[in-house]
């Protein structure tokens, strides 16, 4: 009776132990195509809020919607494709942001000034730095 | 005398300790009583929350002040302001969830619900001074 308790106790101890090995791995082999994942996003945003928040510039709604378009995918792509789980919440979150941002942009159909462009861009400097933990 | 000298020091360690800020000077010229009495608590939440030992709840609240000049300023629009705003809620209340549920209520305190003062109470009156 007392050694089955103790084979029990060792077994389940023993698959504690891998279950939790195995996420970490997980995390450990995932994470650095993820982190390169957020940083792809964070260049493709910040040169949207770069070409569409320009103070004076004629506001061309064509390209503006290819543009939308091209990230809309971006984003859902990346969703999709996330391998390490707890990184798709934060993945959400980026895209929300750069729906807000989309919204904003089109409503002031280009009439931006240059404190708005430069706080556009803190924010989404601000919010990926917290996607990837720092 | 050593009292005028020790008025003298009283003065100048209260200055070090809480100097005045663009915004405070603007703030600092509201009439009215409870429109005062909330510029104050609008304040003194801000000063806590620069302060805080959480670096997110400081940026949170320098970011905060600096859109709060922008605006009175002219820099930006009110609906641009409102739009940074939201985008400061957006990931506050990220931070909020993250953190220990005893933690959650002092957090919330001094991001959100100064940011939701500076909304309903200080905007208007910053856009009343313009």
């Amino acid at each position: 009776m007392n050694s089955n308790a103790t084979r029990n106790f060792i077994v389940r101890n023993s698959f504690l132990w891998a279950a939790a090995l195995l996420i970490a791995s997980c995390a450990t082999i995932y994470q650095p195509g993820s982190d390169a994942t957020i940083e792809k996003l964070r260049n493709f945003h910040l040169a949207f809020i770069k070409e569409f928040a320009v103070p004076k510039k004629r506001f061309n709604a064509a390209a503006f919607d290819a543009k939308v378009n091209e990230g809309n995918a971006m984003f859902q792509q990346a969703i999709a494709n996330e391998k390490f789980t707890a990184r798709r919440p934060v993945l959400v979150d980026l895209k929300a942001q750069f729906d807000a941002d989309a919204a904003h942009l089109q409503s002031s159909r280009g009439k931006v000034t240059p404190a708005l462009a430069s706080e556009m861009e803190k924010d989404v400097n601000k919010i990926y730095d917290h996607a990837l933990g720092r | 005398m050593p009292s005028a000298g020790k008025t003298k020091r009283g003065k100048s360690s209260r200055k070090k300790s809480r100097k005045k800020s663009e915004l405070d000077s603007a703030l600092d010229q509201v009439g009215g009583e409870s429109t005062a009495a909330a510029m104050k608590e609008f304040q003194d939440l801000l000063a806590q929350a620069k302060g805080d030992t959480t670096k997110l709840v400081r940026q949170n609240a320098e970011e905060l002040e600096r859109r709060l000049i922008l605006l009175k300023k002219r820099k930006i629009k009110k609906k641009d302001f409102d739009f940074l705003l939201e985008n400061q809620k957006r990931a506050m209340k990220v931070f909020i969830d993250s953190q220990p549920a005893q933690a959650q209520e002092r957090a919330e305190k001094l991001t959100l619900h100064v940011l939701e003062i500076a909304a309903t109470k200080v905007v208007p009156v910053l856009i009343a001074m313009i």
